[in-house]
């Protein structure tokens, strides 16, 4: 077990089936912080307000509606979604061989790795080194978490790449955005190519770092160390007894280690 | 900075700053850590395989502050092995496995001298393999009363076919462990009936027992922590050194030598060198809170 997967199952098309795991390839940079209580520093629980009265709303009191317009709403329960959801499925169906060249960024939604799984190993890397060698990328289909994705599916460095794509109805168009046509001379054209010329360099991301993070996590480290951190009181202590056979057996069980 | 090489198992380890003194008040050094840790690996890292690893890092020693690291350094050589948990709806953490003795002595060249576990492994999160009572002693209480504590523990268990095994904590208190080993209690059950236990103890032990966390009822007492059978605590491993002003190590005892020692039972803390003798004459003390299957009863 090197990295737990999120998902598990097949890459498929013609007749070829690999299995794999899917496991993620990003963690974020983000510093999270807890929120906290100011007068004992206890974590703070969400919960839903009422914005009529104020009061707090079980769970159990809260359903789903779509805005129609303001006021008005159509009420959905989770059947009803679960009824018009893609079937769970076990496969990461190719559809297409592309191009990935001919994909615009902006398509790129999150990606992770496929891991070959046991059996799979020797088609897997049958994949790897065919897709690069043709340097095409699947288009393929599968279901994560109740939703459907498409997805790209990509090899690079003898390894899988599968990243979700946006659809195509999700992308704002550019369209009044760009300016107009304006004739260029060519002086200035000659001079911004001298500019991005002279500006050239490989891609290496290890040049950049996420300098914010760094600095926040170093500033955590500083005042850990100048001074103790506040401590939070102990969970809710609700009073209350254990299931009464257990409590039985406990009083039965103290008689006689007292007794001794 | 001064660094060298290891090779083990194939794989280039540097290790650097050997001579630092990481226990300046007693004389403890990244070396003597190095070598307590991979002489006690083989009882150790059976305990540690496949559990979602936190440690507790000391980069400049004991004495100059230390930070809990759950992420696992995105610095990890390419072989350190991972695991992605996330508790609630929170977002999921690669943790570093230590599932071997390279990955042991990457983190102790790390200086994270404390290595804290979950209870559960990390492909089955929900389920933990052992219960814990963690024994805290209050203000004005100290290990004779946590020993006391501990062997009305054992008694009571015993009583209900459970049996139990002890660990000191390296620091004031002891950590007895039910093995369960089944995959089937959730960390629900555990705290079920951990609580009602440490509840029937303060009921019947009130001056000795408190199983209450506000420090205002501690003071004096053993604090039975309950709550630390939680998905998303972690215990200190059984052989982590402390990072305390001197080195000591959470380390299995048998029961016997808590009722021998009842009376002056600061006699309990184990220093690494004694931990490595021990371990090597006996074994390890804790091997049956791996494998034997208990069921918590009357939940």
């Amino acid at each position: 077990m090197a990295v737990q997967g999120i998902w598990s199952g097949t890459i498929s098309f013609s007749l070829v089936a690999i299995p794999v795991r899917l496991v993620t390839a990003i963690e974020p940079g983000r510093v999270s912080f807890h929120l906290l209580h100011n007068k004992d520093y206890s974590r703070l629980a969400r919960k839903m307000v009422s914005p009529v009265d104020g009061s707090i709303v079980s769970p159990d009191e809260i359903v789903r509606g779509f805005e129609l317009a303001p006021d008005q709403y159509v009420l959905m329960t989770d059947e009803e979604l679960e009824s018009v959801s893609p079937e769970r499925s076990r496969t990461i169906e190719v559809l297409e061989f592309i191009d990935l060249k001919e994909v615009d960024p902006i398509y790129f939604d999150h990606p992770y790795y496929l891991v070959p799984a046991k059996g799979g190993e020797k088609a897997y890397q049958l994949l790897v080194e065919v897709m690069s060698r043709t340097n095409k990328a699947g288009l393929a289909k599968f279901v994560l978490a109740e939703r459907e994705y498409l997805v790209a599916i990509i090899s690079r460095e003898g390894a899988l790449e599968l990243v979700t794509l946006h659809y195509h109805d999700e992308i704002l168009s550019h369209e009044g955005l760009s300016p107009g046509k304006d004739t260029l001379s060519a002086e200035e054209k000659d001079r911004m190519t001298t500019n991005i010329k002279s500006m050239i360099e490989d891609f290496d991301p290890t040049k950049y770092s996420n300098e914010r993070r760094t600095r926040i996590m170093d500033l955590v480290m500083q005042k850990a160390k100048e001074r103790a951190p506040v401590e939070a009181p102990g969970m809710a202590e609700e009073p209350g007894d254990g299931p009464p056979d257990l409590v039985a057996a406990l009083e039965e069980s103290m008689r006689k280690v007292r007794s001794r | 900075m001064s660094r060298t090489f290891v090779d083990i198992s194939g794989k280039r380890l540097p290790l650097s700053n050997l001579e630092k003194d990481l226990y300046p008040s007693h004389g403890f050094t990244k070396a003597q850590i190095l070598e307590y840790y991979s002489r006690i690996a083989p009882f150790m890292l059976p305990h540690l395989k496949d559990r979602a690893m936190t440690f507790t890092r000391y980069p400049e020693g004991v004495e100059q502050g230390s930070f809990f690291e759950k992420r696992c350094p995105s610095h990890r050589p390419s072989w350190v092995r991972t695991a992605m948990v996330g508790h609630g709806d929170s977002e999921p953490l690669a943790y570093c496995l230590v599932n071997d003795l390279e990955t042991l002595l990457w983190a102790e060249n790390l200086a994270a001298l404390e290595l804290h576990a979950p209870l559960a492994r990390a492909g089955t999160p929900e389920t933990p393999d052992s219960l814990v009572f963690d024994l805290d002693p209050g203000d004005g209480a100290g290990m004779a009363e946590a020993v006391r504590v501990a062997l009305i523990l054992r008694d009571l268990l015993s009583n209900m076919a459970l049996e139990s095994w002890v660990k000191s904590s390296g620091k004031k208190g002891l950590h007895v462990f039910i093995p369960l080993n089944r995959a089937e209690a959730t960390f629900e059950d555990t705290k079920r009936f951990s609580k009602a236990v440490a509840e029937s103890m303060q009921k019947h032990y009130p001056d000795l027992v408190t199983a209450k966390m506000a420090k205002q009822y501690r003071t004096a007492k053993i604090f039975i922590n309950w709550s630390q059978n939680d998905a998303t605590k972690t215990m200190i491993s059984v052989y982590s050194l402390r990072g305390r002003a001197q080195p000591f190590v959470s380390f299995p005892l048998p029961w016997q030598e808590l009722e021998r020692l009842a009376g002056q039972a600061e006699n309990l803390q184990v220093t690494p060198e004694e931990a490595v003798r021990r371990a090597e004459s006996t074994g390890d003390l804790f091997h049956e809170v791996l494998v034997k299957e208990q069921k918590l009863p009357h939940l």
